[in-house]
């Protein structure tokens, strides 16, 4: 399991690097002038000049590749030149807000659709499994904005229990969990169906495996078959699929952050994309990048630690 | 004092005798319990405003675009500041007085009852010194320098009182660089203890409001300063929430989250039916202009007669109509009514004349001519662009219309950033704008060309109106040299003027919004209704 988990994590350091150099070469390809778009039509070329090299940007673009990453080594994601603040302190305040998002967006998915999931495998054909089985794809045909849109205005503009925009008072759980609400709910609504789908197709897959059958004969319960044997094989795909999902994640947290105007890294990187900031854009997209290629490497790690099988397959 | 112009610069005629007369007025109907109770005196009140962008620089020396100067107002003073109300003008602020001595000197008096926050002592005559003359620094490097144009220094004469010199007379002083964000006053004390420069936290603050704290892409909150002895703040405290889509912000006012915001033109004929509860919603014309440039230089415009074919094919009411469901209006030119040097009527038609444009494009002696139409990429300019195609596809020029990103598109006409601009021809552009006519022409003349001025037209004769514009402070004279400029520019068939906009706001009835003719926000001076 050492041996994997070191080529693993080597794996995903290398992906790191690669994406980060392509991005590096094509934020660069992108036309509009950051120094232009920064300080606005009143600088002189002067202004712009001069800040083009507090930026960097006049050196040769292998040298800021090169830069890039001996600094990152340092831990240093250089400075926003504009705003005369450290990258990492910018990308950092921001990072919580994502992040907290996310969780609010799959933990409850994940466990609503777990015990439908199960619910449904093991009560196949019933009224229940069936209706569970239409609102799981309607609610994964539902894109996550008419969610957004419906759940602002019925939610927070109708009946309003719920805030509509912002992340809340930092100083308070309570609160930030209640701005929480609909953001989390618009993503993970859909994961919701996707889930439950997954489960209790994996579920009835392995309910007709032989050890499955086997425990049956030995006289163990329904609940301890479900939950103690048959779930712990029945939730590999999910582990998977969200570490995967979190590519997905964070592209929906870019959407729900513009719509509920919530701080958070995908604001950032918008923002930063749209001025041309490309230090910040940099060190914001490593952080999603490293997040990305993080859950999937714990993914596939936990996959590695609950089936043998898939330690031996790399 | 008073300012001769177009529009009414209707400054407060406040002398120390007169002032004294009115506080002693309102302290004996105070006394005798005549005087209502002020709103401001209730407690745990926030006004919530949506800005469109997040707060990227405390600094008047940095700071650019609107959401900056909305923050900085209200903790930052004047020696004057912009007039609440549908008319141009302003009023005294921390000036008691200001005079224009002769065309290049300007004397003012502060008030002796202002101070800074945090121990930096009364507003003095040198912290207005350091404020502007740092502006104009070679070695700050501040872009809002040509704001200030002709500041040479300011003179200190007193503990409160001094002069500023001009190198020549500069006619937007009083409308650009005084009343806007150059205006503001900061303590030098403070400044110069934090670098010379700030960021986004405001060492002290001398207005109605301080500034308490900034969460980056989330608010900008300020409070009541308890030190300010002018007329009371409303509000404990202002939070300024960056919300860059309008449709959200719209959202967020129905939710009863914000007490003002800017609502898209598109939202605007379903709320004048049905505004939100407690909604008010007001439209204001807006300062901006748009336009359709062709560049001068391209091969394919090179024919006079056929840029004033495309002009005169251009129907500005179906554009305003169909991109901006008819709120904005046709504009005349890029001053907007109510500025010095506005046109009533552009030499154009409104609605274009078809007739005249074809007889003009065959005049021209042109076939098969096909164009490309270069735009930013958001729905009211992809309308535009698309109803301009349909009427040049109606005199028989085919259009391509190409759709760009924002910060690509403002690449497009730029030398340095390549040689893209040779191949531009038809661009859909709109440039923001002050208050004052010198803001817009100065984006046109020829040190422009290949920069902003993406037409790339150049005439001496209009640089030097542009100049001398600048410089004169007859009102009427100014007013028939921007008028003049404008018909220039029109003449070359390089430009088809289509609107200035509109801003439509909605606000909670709860409070008496303060603005500028244009509709920006004056918070310093928002009540409670």
């Amino acid at each position: 399991m050492l041996f994997y988990t070191i080529k693993r994590l080597g794996l995903a350091a290398l992906i790191i690097v690669v994406a980060m150099t392509l991005l590096l070469v094509m934020v660069h390809m992108v036309p509009g002038d950051p120094a232009r778009t920064m300080l606005g039509p009143r600088a002189t070329p002067e202004m712009q000049e001069a800040l083009r090299i507090r930026m960097g940007l006049d050196k040769p673009l292998i040298t800021q590749i090169g830069l890039f990453f001996l600094n990152l080594l340092r831990g240093d994601l250089g400075m926003d030149v504009f705003e005369n603040r450290p990258v990492a302190t910018i990308v950092f305040e921001q990072l919580p807000y994502t992040l907290e998002l996310i969780a609010a967006a799959i933990i409850w998915p994940v466990v609503l659709g777990t015990i439908l999931g199960v619910y449904s495998a093991s009560h196949r054909n019933s009224l229940i499994d069936r209706l569970t089985g239409v609102l799981s794809i309607a609610v994964v045909a539902a894109p996550a904005f008419v969610v957004s849109l419906f759940a602002l205005l019925i939610f927070a503009v109708q009946l309003q229990w719920l805030p509509a925009i912002g992340a809340g008072d930092p100083d308070s759980f309570a609160d930030r969990l209640r701005y929480l609400a609909l953001p989390g709910f618009s993503i993970g609504l859909s994961w919701v169906g996707y889930i439950a789908r997954m489960v209790r197709a994996s579920m009835l897959e392995v309910l007709g495996e032989p050890h499955i059958r086997t425990a049956r004969a030995f006289g163990l319960s329904e609940w301890r078959i479900h939950y103690g044997y048959a779930l712990k094989l029945g939730i590999l795909p999910i582990i998977t699929m969200l570490g995967v999902g979190m590519g997905f994640l964070l592209s929906a947290a870019v959407f729900t952050e513009m719509v509920f105007a919530r701080p958070g890294i995908g604001k950032l990187v918008i923002d930063s994309i749209t001025s041309r900031n490309y230090p910040v854009v940099m060190g914001a997209v490593l952080v999603s990048t490293m997040l990305f290629v993080l859950s999937t490497a714990i993914a596939d790690l936990a996959n590695a630690a609950l089936d043998p099988r898939v330690r031996k397959a790399l | 004092m008073k300012k001769n112009m177009n529009i009414e610069w209707a400054g407060l005629n406040m002398g120390r005798r007169r002032f004294l007369q009115g506080a002693a007025a309102i302290g004996a109907a105070a006394a005798a319990g005549g005087l209502p109770k002020p709103a401001w005196s209730a407690v745990g009140s926030t006004l919530r405003v949506r800005a469109y962008s997040d707060l990227k620089s405390l600094d008047p020396a940095f700071s650019s675009g609107l959401p900056g100067e909305a923050v900085q107002a209200p903790i930052y003073n004047k020696l004057i500041q912009y007039n609440p109300g549908s008319e141009w003008g302003w009023q005294l602020d921390a000036a008691t007085s200001i005079e224009q001595v002769d065309s290049t000197h300007i004397k003012f008096a502060l008030r002796d009852d202002i101070g800074f926050t945090n121990g930096y002592g009364a507003m003095t005559a040198e912290d207005v010194k350091y404020s502007f003359e740092r502006i104009v620094d070679p070695a700050l490097d501040s872009p809002n320098k040509p704001d200030m144009g002709t500041l040479s220094h300011v003179e200190v004469t007193g503990e409160r009182e001094g002069v500023i010199v001009l190198k020549e007379p500069f006619a937007p002083l009083w409308s650009i660089a005084l009343p806007h964000i150059t205006g503001n006053i900061i303590s030098k004390k403070a400044f110069q203890e934090a670098g010379g420069r700030i960021a986004t936290s405001a060492p002290t603050a001398s207005g109605p409001y301080m500034f308490k704290e900034w969460q980056p892409r989330q608010k900008v909150v300020l409070v009541r300063n308890p030190d300010w002895k002018g007329s009371p703040a409303a509000f404990d405290s202002i939070e300024i929430l960056p919300i860059d889509d309008e449709n959200s912000a719209e959202i967020a006012f129905e939710a009863g989250e914000l007490d003002f915001t800017a609502v898209p033109v598109s939202s605007v004929e379903r709320l004048r039916g049905a505004a939100p509860k407690n909604g008010v919603l007001k439209e204001y014309p807006s300062l901006y202009y748009v336009w359709l440039g062709m560049n001068l230089d391209n091969p394919k415009l090179q024919n006079p007669k056929l840029r004033q074919a495309i002009q005169y094919a251009i129907n500005l009411p179906m554009i305003t109509e169909a991109a901006y469901f008819g709120i904005a209006k046709p504009s005349t030119g890029l001053i907007a009514p109510g500025l010095v040097g506005h046109r009533e009527q552009s030499l154009i038609p409104e609605a274009g004349d078809i007739e005249k444009a074809r007889q003009l494009l065959e005049e021209s002696g042109e076939t098969n001519v096909s164009l490309t139409l270069d735009v930013n990429n958001t729905t009211t300019f992809v309308t535009a662009a698309q109803i301009i195609q349909a009427n040049l596809a109606e005199i028989g020029i085919a259009v391509e219309v190409n759709v760009h990103e924002a910060a690509t598109f403002w690449t497009l006409g730029e030398e340095a950033s390549g040689d893209q601009w040779k191949k531009l021809e038809l661009v859909l552009n709109r440039f923001s704008m002050l208050p004052d006519p010198y803001y817009a022409t100065s984006w046109f003349t020829c040190a422009q060309v290949g920069k902003w001025n993406w037409e790339r037209y150049c005439s001496k004769e209009f640089d030097a109106l542009h100049e001398a514009a600048a410089i004169e402070t007859d009102t009427q004279k100014r007013d028939e040299m921007y008028r003049k400029a404008q018909d220039m520019m029109e003449e070359t068939g390089a430009y088809r003027f289509l609107t200035h906009e509109a801003t439509a706001i909605l606000y909670n009835n709860a409070i008496k919004p303060a603005l500028r003719p244009d509709g920006f926000t004056l918070l310093r001076y928002f009540e409670k209704a």
